[in-house]
C-alpha cells in the first residue's frame, strides 16, 4: 500500500429525493491495492462510485485523484482521470461486435473506421491481459463471462488505472469468478487500483487488500483484510441495533400452510434464481426471508402465487399441490400477493382507487356478473376499505397515480388482506415507504398472523425481519442458508449467511 | 385538461398550414373561408357526415387494441376484407330480401375483418412478432385481394373493363335515412360508439383492457390471460373495421371495386388518438375528420389546391396531438444557473 492515495474522497454527501444515500462518506484507495466496497442492499455502494464515475454530482464533498482535486461532471471527465467502471448491467450493443462495442464512444475516431487495425490493437490488448475474446465476434453470442471480458477491455482499451466493479460475481459461474479474480490481481500488482463493490464476503475475504464498509450511507469500518474476519465483517455491515420488539400473541400453530420442497426456479435471463430451496410455513406464523435483493427474492415470491414457472420441485399450499399453477388459481385459493413493484403490478397507475380494490377480485360477485361490471358494488367495497385501512385520497374514483407511496402500499394490502386469506406473501412490503406507514403495514401484517394466517415475509430490512418474524431463513444465491427461530437469532450469524460464508444443516 | 389538449392541438395545426397557404399562393383567409363552407351548407354537412362513417367506425374499434398498447395499423386491410365478406354475401345470395341480406352482410363483414385482425394478434402473442409491422403488411394483401377479385372473377361483364363488381341489387344497398340524404351506416356508426363506449365502462372486458393497457404483468398480477385479451380486443377492432368497409360497398359505392378506401384507415388513427381513445370522441372527432376530408375537396376545386395539402394538413395535426400528448407527461421546468 502507498502512502498517498490515488483516489480520496472526503464528506462525499450525495441526496436524492426522500433519501440521504451517500451520508458524508471519506474513501480512499492507493496504487496497486484491491479494495472492497462492502454493505447490505441501499447502503450506499453503487451510489459513491457513480459519483467517482461521474454518473451523479455529489451535493458536496471533494474528489481528489493523484492528489489533485478533481470535478467529475460526467463519465467522459473520470475517462480522462483514467477511472474505468463495469456496472452490474452491461452497457453494451448486442447486434455489434466487440470491436465496435469497445470503439464505441472514442472521441478521436476517424470517419471511415480501421476496424482492422482496432481488432488487432484488441487482440494484443486481450492477450496481454489474458481476457481471451474475440473482438470479431458479436455480443448476443458471448457468455456473460465474455461480455464482462468486453466490459474490462473496454476500459483498459482507454487506458484506466483504477477500475470499478459493481458486483461483478453477480452474473458469473464460480469458475469464472476465479479468473476474474486472477485478473483483478494481476491488475493490482501491475500498479492499477481496483475498487470492487460487493455483498459477498467470501469474495472480500479472498482478494482484497483492504475494506471499506458501508451502511445506510455511511462508513461504519475501514480495515486491512488481513486484521479482519468474516464475522466481523458480517456484525458492520449488518449492524448491532436496538431491535424493536412487536409483541407477538400466541405461537405458530401445527397445521402447514405452505411447504415448499426442493424448488428450482429460473429467473428472467433463464438462469437458476431458485437453486433447490425447501421450507415450510405454518399457519399463525410470520417466516421471514432475510437477504440481500437479487439472491431470489422476486422469483421466490412469484413462483409461489403462480407468477413464474417452476422448472422442478413443489409448492405445497395447504396440503394441495399447486406446483405450476396460474395466479387466478392461487387467488381464487387464497393466497395473498404484495409484490415489489406497486406502481406498475400490485396496483396499476391508470386505473382509479375504487378499480384498484378489485385488481384480483374483480371477476366474482358481487363485483361482476357474467361480463357486467357492478360498479355500485365496487364503490361500496372500496368505501368500506378506504375507511377502514385509513386510506388518504381525495375520492375513490381518484386515479391511482395520484397516491402516495405509503397509501399505495396501504391499498394493496388493504384489497389483499380484506379476502381472510390463507398466505400471505409479501415482497419488501416496507421498501419506500414513509415512517408512519411502515409501522401500520407491519401492524397489518402481524394482525393477519393472529387471524390464522401464514405470512411469507420477504425483505431486506433486517430489523423488519427480526423484529415481526417467528423463524427467520436467509436465501443467499438461491439458497436457504439457514433457518433459526426469532429467539435465537444471532446478528452475526445473519449476517455471514447473508454474505454467503455460512451455511446451517437442514 | 384531455379535451383542452385536444383542442388546442387543433387550433396549432389550423395556425401551422397558414405558411403553407402562403407557400401554395393561396390567400389563407380564402382558404379558411372554403373550409368553413363545408361546415355551413347542407351539401357540405352531409358530404362531411357520409365521408366521416367509415372513419368512425373504424375508430372507433381501434379504441381496444389502442388501450393495450397494442398498436393496430390494419384498419385499411381489416376494411376491405369487411367490403370482401359483404360482397360475398351479395353474390351468394343475389335475390335475398333486405331484412337477410343486410344483417348477413353486417355479421359477415364483421367477421371477416376480426379474423383478419386475429392473425397478427395471434403472432404477436405467440410469437413476438412486431404488431406494426404485421397489421402494415396484412393490409397491402387484404388491398390486393380484392384487387384480385375485381379484376378478375368478380369483374362486371358490362363494366367497360373497369375493376369493379356488378352493382348491388336494391335489397342490398343501405337504405337512406328518411329526411337527409345520408346512408344509414351513420346509425350503425352511432351505434357501435355507443355500444363500444358501454362496453369499456361497464363491462369486465374494458376493465381487463385497462389493466392490459398498464403491463402485462399487472395484467398476469390480476390474474388475467394477457394473451385473450389481446385476441379479443384485436378481433373487435378488426370487426368494426370490417363493417366500415361494409358500409362502404353497400352504402356509397354500391359495389366492390379497387380502392374503395382512400386510406380511411390510417385516418381513423389519427382520429382515435385526438378522441383520447374514447369511442364518444371518436363519434366527434370523426365528424371533424369528414369535414376536413371534405374541405379538402373544396381547397381543391375552388381555389387549385393540391390533394396532398389536405393530407400535409392531417399530418400536421397527428403531429401536434401526439406532441401536447408528449409533453403532458411531463413537467417542464426551467433553471437558470
Amino acid at each position: 500500500m502507498q502512502p498517498s492515495p490515488i483516489i480520496k474522497m472526503e464528506q462525499v454527501v450525495k441526496r436524492f429525493p426522500g433519501a440521504l444515500a451517500v451520508d458524508h462518506v471519506d474513501f480512499e484507495v492507493g496504487r496497486s491495492e484491491v479494495h472492497a466496497l462492502l454493505g447490505e442492499n441501499g447502503a450506499g455502494k453503487t451510489t459513491l462510485m457513480n459519483v467517482l464515475y461521474g454518473i451523479h454530482r455529489p451535493d458536496s464533498g471533494k474528489i481528489c485523484v493523484n492528489g489533485r482535486e478533481v470535478s467529475i461532471r460526467s463519465p467522459k471527465d473520470a475517462i480522462t482521470l483514467r477511472i474505468g467502471m463495469v456496472h452490474q448491467n452491461f452497457r453494451l450493443v448486442e447486434s455489434h461486435t466487440v470491436c465496435e462495442n469497445i470503439l464505441l464512444g472514442l472521441k478521436n475516431l476517424p470517419t471511415i473506421l480501421r476496424l482492422k487495425t482496432a481488432e488487432k490493437e484488441i487482440e494484443e490488448l486481450s492477450k496481454k491481459h489474458d481476457l481471451p475474446v474475440d473482438p470479431r465476434a458479436r455480443i448476443w453470442q458471448l457468455s456473460m463471462g465474455e461480455r464482462q471480458r468486453v466490459e474490462l477491455l473496454k476500459i483498459l482499451y482507454r487506458g484506466a488505472d483504477i477500475l470499478i466493479l459493481d458486483e461483478p460475481t453477480s452474473i458469473l459461474t464460480p469458475l469464472e469468478s476465479k479468473h476474474l479474480f486472477d485478473f483483478l490481481r494481476k491488475m493490482a500488482a501491475e500498479g492499477k487500483s481496483v475498487i470492487f463493490i460487493t455483498h459477498k464476503l467470501d469474495e472480500v475475504m479472498a482478494i482484497s487488500d483492504r475494506v471499506t464498509v458501508l451502511r445506510a450511507g455511511r462508513v461504519v469500518g475501514k480495515v486491512a483484510t488481513s486484521t479482519t474476519s468474516k464475522s466481523d465483517l458480517a456484525t458492520m455491515m449488518v449492524g448491532r441495533k436496538v431491535l424493536f420488539t412487536y409483541e407477538r400473541r400466541g405461537g405458530a400453530s401445527a397445521s402447514l400452510v405452505l411447504e415448499v420442497r426442493d424448488l428450482q426456479v429460473l429467473n428472467d435471463k433463464g438462469l437458476p434464481a431458485l437453486k433447490g430451496i425447501s421450507f415450510t410455513v405454518h399457519a399463525r406464523e410470520m417466516f421471514g426471508v432475510a437477504g440481500v435483493a437479487g439472491n431470489g427474492q422476486k422469483e421466490l415470491a412469484e413462483s409461489i402465487t403462480g407468477l413464474r414457472d417452476v422448472s422442478s420441485g413443489q409448492i405445497i399450499i395447504d396440503g394441495n399441490n399447486v406446483t405450476g399453477r396460474t395466479a387466478r388459481y392461487m387467488i381464487e385459493h387464497g393466497v395473498a400477493y404484495v409484490p415489489e413493484d406497486r406502481v406498475n403490478v400490485g396496483a396499476p397507475q391508470n386505473l382509479s382507487v375504487a378499480e384498484n380494490l378489485v385488481l384480483r377480485t374483480y371477476r366474482y360477485e358481487p363485483f361482476s356478473k357474467r361480463l357486467v361490471l357492478h360498479r355500485r358494488e365496487i364503490g361500496a367495497n372500496a368505501e368500506k376499505l378506504i375507511s377502514e385501512f385509513n386510506i388518504v385520497t381525495p375520492s375513490r374514483y381518484a386515479i391511482t397515480r395520484t397516491l402516495s407511496g405509503g397509501n399505495l402500499q396501504k391499498l394493496i394490502l388493504a384489497r389483499e388482506l380484506s379476502g381472510k386469506p390463507k398466505l400471505i406473501v409479501a415482497l419488501y412490503p416496507t421498501r419506500g415507504v414513509d415512517v408512519g406507514a411502515t409501522e401500520y403495514v407491519r401492524g397489518l401484517l402481524l394482525k393477519q398472523r393472529e387471524m390464522g394466517a401464514g405470512i411469507l415475509l420477504i425483505s431486506e430490512d433486517l430489523e423488519e425481519i427480526l423484529s415481526l418474524s417467528d423463524r427467520i431463513a436467509v436465501l443467499y444465491d438461491g439458497q436457504m442458508m439457514g433457518v433459526v427461530t426469532a429467539e435465537s437469532a444471532n446478528m452475526e450469524e445473519i449476517g455471514l449467511m447473508m454474505g454467503g460464508a455460512l451455511k446451517k444443516a437442514a | 385538461m384531455n379535451a383542452a389538449v385536444s383542442v388546442s392541438a387543433i387550433l396549432l395545426g389550423l395556425g401551422s398550414t397558414i405558411p403553407l397557404f402562403l407557400v401554395a399562393g393561396v390567400d389563407p383567409v380564402a382558404a379558411f373561408q372554403q373550409v368553413l363552407s363545408v361546415f355551413t351548407t347542407t351539401q357540405g354537412v352531409t358530404e362531411a357526415v357520409t365521408r366521416a362513417i367509415p372513419i368512425i367506425l373504424i375508430a372507433v374499434g381501434l379504441c381496444f387494441p389502442f388501450k393495450m398498447g397494442f398498436w393496430n395499423i390494419g384498419g385499411e386491410g381489416q376494411l376491405f376484407m369487411g367490403g370482401f365478406a359483404a360482397t360475398l354475401m351479395v353474390l351468394m345470395f343475389p335475390d335475398s330480401p333486405s331484412i337477410i341480406i343486410i344483417p348477413l352482410m353486417i355479421l359477415f363483414a364483421f367477421l371477416s375483418g376480426g379474423i383478419w385482425g386475429l392473425i397478427p394478434a395471434f403472432l404477436k402473442a405467440r410469437l413476438q412478432v412486431n404488431e406494426v409491422l404485421t397489421t402494415l403488411m396484412m393490409n397491402f394483401v387484404a388491398i390486393l385481394w380484392v384487387d384480385f377479385l375485381v379484376y378478375g372473377p368478380w369483374r362486371d361483364p358490362q363494366g367497360y373493363g373497369f375493376p369493379l363488381t356488378p352493382m348491388f341489387p336494391l335489397e342490398a344497398r343501405l337504405p337512406m335515412i328518411p329526411g337527409i340524404r345520408i346512408h344509414s351506416g351513420l346509425l350503425i356508426a352511432i351505434a357501435s360508439a355507443i355500444l363500444v363506449y358501454l362496453v369499456l365502462s361497464f363491462t369486465r372486458w374494458g376493465y381487463e383492457i385497462k389493466v392490459a393497457g398498464q403491463s402485462q404483468s399487472a395484467a398476469k398480477y390480476a390474474g388475467m390471460s394477457y394473451l385473450l385479451l389481446t385476441l379479443l380486443a384485436m378481433f373487435l377492432s378488426g370487426g368494426f373495421s370490417g363493417l366500415a368497409g361494409m358500409t362502404l360497398v353497400s352504402g356509397i359505392v354500391m359495389r366492390l371495386r379497387h380502392g374503395i378506401s382512400p386510406g380511411y384507415g390510417y385516418t381513423a388513427i389519427i382520429v382515435a388518438w385526438l378522441a383520447r381513445l374514447n369511442p364518444i370522441g371518436a363519434l366527434v372527432a370523426g365528424l371533424l375528420f369528414g369535414g376536413l376530408l371534405v374541405s379538402g375537396d373544396a381547397l381543391q376545386i375552388g381555389l387549385g389546391l393540391a390533394f396532398s395539402t389536405v393530407l400535409v394538413f392531417q399530418g400536421l395535426i397527428l403531429l401536434f396531438v401526439v406532441g401536447a400528448d408528449v409533453i403532458t407527461q411531463y413537467r417542464i421546468t426551467i433553471t437558470l444557473r
